[in-house]
């Protein structure tokens, strides 16, 4: 990662904890706010990432993937808001179940990186572990006890838990081939 | 490549070509030295840190993707280790954009090997050294571009090796293991190299480090899929690569010694070493990961002399230590004069073609510190 990757994820695990402060103080419409947040940046991403495969991935060897992932990701973004504004349990659902897609996908790559040798793989399994339990609890709280103020603040934690991660992981050492 | 073929077996080119064992020693150095040459030690030596020649890891790690640090990354890498092979080549339906990294991919007996060689000619023995790292490096590092791009450096799973069995080669599926601190392992086809980052400028894709150590290997043999190859499959035979290397660098040495009148893309001096050819052979195909030894002991055999082992710290006193108006003279103060004036005729030939990848750089005097 360089410098200014490094400052770039710290600024967005920084986001993160404005965030998960904003859904414990206001809990009620919190979430209407963090979907906002998450649309418009899965929609910039998405964007981003299909204008660099029209102008520059197109020709490379397994390029089309790269398209996959910028219509995926910008389609979540344009879901997520017409999520928002059917009703705060549908949002509240799917934040949860991105939370646990997100968890999921952690642990497939650190299993991948576990097989490829990479010195990163139980930092990253332990936070795909982490956050599809906070996921579960948070079901078990807000869906089965309908305590949504409880749902609230179980998410706002874990939103917590992986932005301190991001930042950490943001000021970890890391390797890279040193070319001759 | 490595302390092998840059400083051992530089040395054994040069004195193919007629240079004495002292001459020898100082051009072996300097091509050896641009590996080392660093922004972090030229600022330790109060030497112009715009001689560098290499980036270490940390100063990589630390820098950004912004367009300042990339043309930084760029005029050095490609420069004078990932030459570009035709700075005009033309991909019919691609963008400016990606044109103008698809023609820094590095390739052998281009124009601006011609370039370099020439600008060493009648200089000291340290640009001639430069000139042997950028020349050899043409055929190790080709294919691969000297500027930080997923959709030109990139390589996927689809990689194998060739492996000498008979009169022919048994493949073997090439494992790639993203720990640095492994080591490769030729017995089982397992290498470390970079990891995969989604980042189109990430510094993980700069040159070869998605291929690892491979292209630095003399005896390995291997196919793959080059990002930028339209899934048209490489073979790449670095045995024959190096042993193409080796002659091109007797050919140009000789033509900067005064032998040939000029020097020509695709022109090599086989004939220089005919009676040690198999001899070469055999070291360039020793499956080992580090054979200096081999190279060594087949110098000191040429020469009758001993070939002192690389010590970077060799000729750092006496830059240090000379006055300001005399620091042009030492060793370092001329491998500096001919690393800029190699790093300027670079980056305005980039330039020039319409390409603002490498930045634009003054042009270097071939002579003196100014």
């Amino acid at each position: 990662m360089t410098g200014f990757q490094r400052i770039r994820s710290t600024l967005i695990g920084v986001l993160m904890l404005i965030s998960s402060f904003i859904l414990i103080r206001f809990p009620d419409y919190g979430f209407m706010i963090i979907a906002g947040i998450l649309s418009i940046s899965l929609a910039i991403y998405g964007i981003r990432t299909l204008v660099f495969y029209f102008t520059l991935a197109r020709h490379m060897v397994g390029g089309r993937e790269i398209f996959y992932l910028g219509v995926i990701v910008l389609d979540f973004g344009i879901f997520t808001i017409t999520v928002a504004d059917v009703s705060p349990v549908f949002l509240i659902a799917y934040l949860l179940a991105v939370y646990v897609f997100a968890g999921l996908i952690d642990i497939l790559r650190a299993l991948e990186a576990k097989k490829l040798a990479a010195p990163s793989w139980k930092f990253r399994l332990a936070g795909g572990i982490v956050s599809i339990i906070i996921a579960l609890v948070a079901v078990v709280f807000g869906i089965v006890l309908k305590s949504m103020d409880t749902l609230v603040y179980i998410y706002a934690i874990g939103l917590i838990y992986s932005a301190v991660t991001r930042i950490i992981t943001a000021f970890r050492k890391s390797a890279m081939v040193y070319i001759q | 490549m490595q302390t092998d073929f840059h400083y051992y077996a530089t040395y054994c080119a040069a004195y193919f070509a007629g240079y004495s064992h002292e001459e020898c020693m100082e051009i072996c150095y300097s091509a050896q030295f641009v590996d080392w040459c660093s922004h972090t030690l030229l600022s330790k030596l109060d030497a112009p840190v715009n001689a560098a020649t290499t980036q270490l890891q940390l100063e990589l790690m630390s820098s950004g993707d912004d367009m300042i640090s990339l043309q930084n990354i760029t005029r050095i890498w490609a420069s004078f280790h990932f030459l570009p092979g035709d700075l005009n080549a033309e991909r019919p339906g691609c963008s400016k954009r990606y044109l103008d990294k698809y023609r820094l991919i590095c390739k052998p007996n281009g124009r601006l090997i011609v370039s370099t060689v020439e600008h060493a000619k009648d200089r000291s023995l340290q640009a001639v050294g430069i000139a042997m790292h950028v020349l050899a490096d043409t055929w190790a590092h080709q294919n691969f571009a000297g500027t930080p791009s997923l959709v030109i450096n990139n390589t996927d799973s689809h990689f194998f090796e060739l492996i000498p069995e008979g009169d022919g080669y048994i493949e073997r599926r090439i494992t790639f293991k993203h720990n640095p601190g492994l080591p490769d392992d030729p017995e089982t086809s397992v290498y470390v190299s970079s990891l995969y980052q989604s980042n189109e400028n990430s510094i993980m894709n700069l040159g070869h480090g998605r291929a690892g150590h491979l292209p630095d290997y003399s005896f390995i043999r291997y196919r793959y899929l080059p990002a930028w190859g339209d899934y048209d499959e490489i073979t790449k035979d670095n045995p024959s690569d190096y042993i193409h290397a080796f002659a091109q660098m007797i050919q140009a040495l000789k033509y900067l010694k005064g032998t040939y009148p000029s020097f020509d893309t695709d022109s090599y001096d086989f004939e220089a070493f005919a009676p040690y050819r198999e001899e070469i052979e055999a070291i360039l195909k020793t499956r080992c990961l580090d054979p200096c030894k081999e190279w060594k002991a087949f110098g000191e055999k040429l020469s009758g002399r001993e070939i002192e082992d690389f010590d970077i710290d060799k000729y750092q006193t006496e830059y240090t230590e000379a006055p300001n108006e005399a620091k042009d003279d030492t060793f370092l103060g001329r491998f500096i004069t001919g690393a800029m004036t190699q790093k300027s005729m670079v980056t305005n030939a980039i330039f020039e073609s319409g390409n603002k990848r490498a930045g634009y750089s003054r042009v270097q005097k071939r002579e003196g510190r100014s």
